[in-house]
């Protein structure tokens, strides 16, 4: 019995990462209705950020966060209106395309800024291990879990209640609609992308003090897999995209666990299939009514 | 063919141009004034173009994304590289390819259709994650399995062969490839094909058999692209499954949507430029890649964005030499006034 | 548009080939050999996920060729080294190869990683070119070609040596294993480690195993290896995957067990510099150590520091002896065809920082291994009566 909730929760604990990453990603989504590739590019330049902050400026970790959260917003802003702000009227595929030209300049970007070598995220706060009879968590799961949660609700919040939020739905369903009614569609794209970014940012704060380790291509992995999450959980949905990347977690580690370490990326990506041939648009997702 | 009058159309042109340049590349490299950069390019290039073609009648004429092209190949390549090993010592390489093509291709469908059974209930975005879930799984499948080498990879040195004995199979197959595509976009099924793209309700509505066509073209791309995977497979001594991975899936769409959805000739062209692009700059060492991806996101924006597309289009050469022209005659209007 | 859009990629693809195409082949570089110089060209992945081991080795190629040239080159002759860029794709390998044989490459180092290096091998059969892979370890991957040899161990005799090293040494008779399954390094290894322990009685109580996709959480290995309670787990992984195990294992294992590896673990220091307890009990067999206290090891890692600002991993040392065991046999063989080069190295013997080397006709090299111990940071070697 404690070896199974050791395994919930270090599920819960790889999940609640996936989940962070597949927020970001779900936002730039539903709004901006395109697949941002280069989210786990950004959320590798965050970690390089925070690294430098801390390790080589030697700032303190509050102002590191902020720096960093600050730096991928801002890079956001800007991939958004060099790369893909010119190409609003372009198929989607095209936009996709442009995209993952992003996630490679911003990976041989790093290679060459940062080196091939794997650098060490700093400690940004110190959190020690809790114990409940025989089963031990640690801080920075709960950590995750809880600010994980926060955002979804920060999030889901600002996009159903307040005016900005009401104006980025307004964009998502019709952009010259919108457009028509006063909205600056460049302008919500714009902060859309800052804060999907920010929320790269946070994620990489995360992946940074449980995995410590970061390269130029440690975003490129946690990116699909947040795709994939954000997808299963039904694209555009803010808790949609929660649960996904929860239940990835999940499944990962108890199909290492009591399956096979071997088999699990054929177990984990088997029942991704079958969900979505059962439930076509995601958990979470709107079901479209088709028209001719 | 009833054809009365034989019309020179785009898609003709198309073949007769890739047969002339192979024709031409054929005969540099057997006469041996071409670079060995250059020859050992030839191969690659040809099982791109392939790739790319049939990968456009998933994307560009079913109007369906999929990411999981490179584990079609991959499973052509395994079975097919399997094939041709076992009967290395048996049949001569002429039976033997093409044999083993076949049979790749043959398998590489089967799974095609497996994969096509769920695009049957999804779209967009859930079918792109589906086919990309196909293909890891896939790759996981064969790096865990003994016969085909596993993680250490398929043994292929019985099988190599270099680029001057394996051209005239790739020329075959990439004149096949152009020929089925063409023919497929003209005829009756292709016009069904694109119906169901633009408008599936009403397609289903008109009596087109949705399933059935929809399944035609996830088997036919896949046999195409296993096929190109047999061909690869011989150019390379040893072959991992861990290569056809999500990456080399995007790789092969990048190649489509740069060459424009549903064009052959794009498809080609792209297949070329971005396989001799990264070739060409190994002058730039260290910043080879990102001068890639630099490339990449220009052209795309180049291609797609009005102001851009205006901007290329007013400095390119033809349209330079049409306003020379109109000026000219502008000019020798005013001297007969 | 379409037109249009043709007619801009029709421009890019000429220019693209033009690029590459250039003036006609030099087939076979020692056609015209250069009377001033020795053509040296290497392959590996200097971008992409592998950069690392790539730009390893030709930092340590470009500080051998350094060296050479200030100490009057090969035979009189300057060398010239070229390192080219695969991404670890065997396609742009190959490629690779073909530019490099365009340059009039004379000796070729081969590639980094089996994989690319099995394709270039098999490339290169027609070509009168020594190919000597500082680091292709897979055990086929130097097959189908006599001219082809490496520096490093090959992975099933690494694999079977470290079963006997625990057999020898005493140390245990129950064992857990940790690797990548997808990895051929990893794989080649287990596999003739497994085969080992069945001849010599060991007993593998716990194999657990991650994947390229599967690398960044390992905590259900780590839990199924702590429960399994055996005293040394075979990590059979490159460096960068078991710092970031042993980062994870840390404090869930006890104190006396230990991590044994091979030189796939060098530069493991490298990687947890932030806390170098981590690699605390991680035992290595391996033919190269930085802080082998050697002369010539320690001068190596002293001029590789003072060029690049870090400490030399295999990789590094792997290529900066295959420099050297190339001069030696170009001095020796007097040419630098690939057959005489090949007929050269099986008769010579070369002390390297990797060791001292010798080749039998198929490729290998022999060389004997040590194992090293770190603990706290400092390495030293492993005496099992401690």
């Amino acid at each position: 019995m404690t070896h199974f909730i050791q395994t919930l929760i270090s599920g819960l604990s790889l999940g609640s990462i996936y989940a962070l990453i597949a927020l970001g990603y779900t936002m730039v989504y539903g709004i901006a209705k395109m697949l941002n590739f280069a989210h786990g590019d950004i959320i590798m330049i965050g970690a390089y950020a925070g690294i430098i902050a801390v390790a080589q400026m030697g700032l303190p970790p509050l102002i590191a966060v902020l720096l960093s959260i600050l730096i991928c917003a801002l890079l956001g802003v800007l991939i958004e209106f060099l790369a893909y702000k010119p190409l609003r009227q372009a198929p989607p595929l095209s936009v996709l395309i442009t995209a993952i030209g992003v996630s490679y300049f911003l990976q041989n970007l790093a290679l060459i800024l940062f080196g091939s070598q794997q650098k060490a995220y700093p400690t940004i706060v110190q959190l020690g291990q809790v114990t409940l009879g025989s089963v031990t968590i640690d801080g920075i799961t709960i950590l995750t879990l809880l600010v994980t949660a926060l955002i979804m609700v920060v999030l889901s919040f600002f996009i159903n209640r307040t005016r900005m939020g009401k104006a980025m739905r307004a964009v998502s369903e019709d952009k010259a609609a919108a457009a028509l009614m006063g909205i600056s569609v460049n302008r919500t794209i714009s902060i859309t992308f800052a804060i999907g970014s920010a929320l790269a940012a946070v994620a990489s704060i995360f992946y940074g003090m449980s995995y410590i380790y970061i390269k130029p291509t440690t975003g490129a992995m946690p990116g699909i897999k947040a795709f994939t999450a954000a997808v299963f959980g039904g694209i555009g949905s803010v808790p949609g995209a929660m649960l996904g990347g929860i239940l990835l977690g999940l499944i990962e580690q108890l199909s290492k666990t009591y399956i096979s370490t071997l088999w699990a990326d054929a177990i984990v990506f088997g029942v991704l299939v079958l969900v979505l041939v059962v439930k076509p648009t995601g958990l979470l997702g709107k079901t479209m009514n088709e028209k001719v | 063919m009833k054809q009365k009058k034989i019309k020179f159309s785009g898609d003709l042109l198309t073949f007769i141009l890739v047969a002339a340049v192979y024709a031409v590349v054929a005969y540099l490299l057997y006469g041996g004034s071409l670079t060995r950069q250059f020859s050992n390019m030839i191969i690659p290039i040809s099982v791109y173009i392939v790739l790319a073609v049939s990968l456009n009648l998933v994307v560009g004429l079913l109007g369906e994304l999929s990411l999981g092209h490179a584990g079609f190949m991959s499973v052509g390549l395994f079975s097919g590289c399997l094939l041709s090993i076992a009967l290395v010592d048996v049949l001569p390489m002429a039976v033997r390819l093409p044999l083993s093509m076949v049979v790749g291709g043959l398998v590489a469908a089967l799974f095609g259709l497996a994969v096509g059974l769920p695009a049957l209930r999804l779209k967009g975005d859930y079918l792109a994650i589906v086919t990309l879930a196909c293909g890891e799984i896939i790759k996981n499948i064969i790096t865990n399995l003994d016969f085909t080498g596993g993680a250490l990879g398929l043994n292929t040195n019985p099988i190599y062969s270099n680029a001057k004995k394996l051209l005239p199979y790739a020329v075959i197959l990439v004149l096949l490839t152009v020929l089925v595509m063409m023919n497929l976009k003209r005829s009756k099924q292709g016009r069904a094909i694109m119906a169901i793209r633009d408008n599936r309700i009403a397609a289903e509505s008109v009596g087109i058999d949705v399933t059935r066509y929809k399944l035609t073209v996830f088997m036919l791309a896949a046999f195409f692209a296993g096929a190109a995977g047999v061909l690869y497979g011989h150019f390379f001594a040893n072959v991992k499954a861990a290569t056809f991975d999500y990456n080399m899936s995007i790789e092969i769409l990048v190649i489509v949507v740069l060459g424009g959805m549903g064009s052959i000739p794009g498809s080609i062209i792209a297949a070329i430029v971005l396989t001799a692009l990264p070739e060409a700059m190994r002058e730039f060492a260290d910043y080879r890649m990102l001068l890639y991806a630099i490339v990449l996101i220009i052209v795309m924006l180049a291609t797609n964005n009005p102001t851009m597309k205006e901007f290329f289009h007013r400095i390119s050469p033809a349209e330079l030499l049409r306003r020379a022209k109109k000026k000219k005659a502008k000019s020798l209007q005013k001297e007969g006034a | 548009m379409k037109k249009f859009l043709c007619m801009m990629m029709a421009v890019l693809m000429v220019a693209a080939l033009a690029a590459c195409g250039g003036e006609p082949a030099n087939n076979g570089g020692n056609d015209t050999p250069d009377a001033t110089t020795v053509k040296i060209g290497g392959i590996g992945p200097l971008t992409g996920a592998y950069a690392n081991y790539g730009l390893s080795e030709k930092n340590g190629a470009e500080l051998a060729v350094k060296e050479i040239n200030e100490a009057g080159g090969i035979a009189g002759k300057q060398v010239e080294l070229s390192y080219q860029d695969s991404q670890g794709k065997s396609d742009s390998a190959v490629n690779a190869y073909g530019k490099l044989m365009d340059w009039g490459m004379e000796v070729s180092l081969g590639c980094v990683l089996s994989g690319e290096n099995a394709s270039v091998v098999a490339a290169a059969r027609d070509d009168d070119v020594l190919l000597l892979t500082p680091s292709g370890s897979a055990d086929k991957c130097i097959e189908g070609n006599d001219k082809a040899f490496r520096i490093c161990f090959y992975d099933s005799y690494q694999g079977a040596a470290a079963a006997q090293y625990i057999k020898d040494n005493n140390m245990v008779d129950t064992v857990g294993i940790l690797y990548q399954s997808d990895n051929d390094y990893s794989v080649g290894l287990y596999n003739a480690f497994v085969e080992k322990c069945g001849e010599l009685g060991i007993t593998i109580a716990e194999t657990q195993t991650f994947t390229s996709t599967t690398n960044t959480d390992f905590s259900t290995q780590v839990n199924a290896l702590v429960g399994s309670g055996v005293k040394l787990v075979f990590i059979p992984l490159y460096a960068e995957e078991a710092s970031t195990f042993l980062t994870q294992a840390r404090g869930k294992f006890a104190d006396d067990v230990y991590f044994f590896g091979a030189d796939g673990l060098d530069g493991i220091l490298g990687k947890v510099e932030q806390d170098t307890s981590i690699a605390n009990n991680v035992l290595m067999l391996t033919p190269f150590a930085a802080d082998n206290p050697a002369e010539n090891v320690q001068s190596f890692v002293k001029k590789y520091q003072e060029a690049y600002g870090a400490t030399p991993d295999q990789f590094a040392a792997d290529a900066y002896d295959a420099i050297y065991v190339i001069k030696a046999a170009v001095e020796k063989a007097g040419s630098t065809s690939g057959a005489a080069l090949a007929s050269a190295l099986t008769s010579l013997t070369v002390e390297g920082v990797t060791g001292t080397m010798t080749w039998t006709a198929d490729g290998n090299t022999n060389k004997p291994a040590s194992a090293i111990l770190y603990y706290d940071g400092v390495g030293s070697l492993f005496d099992s009566q401690d």
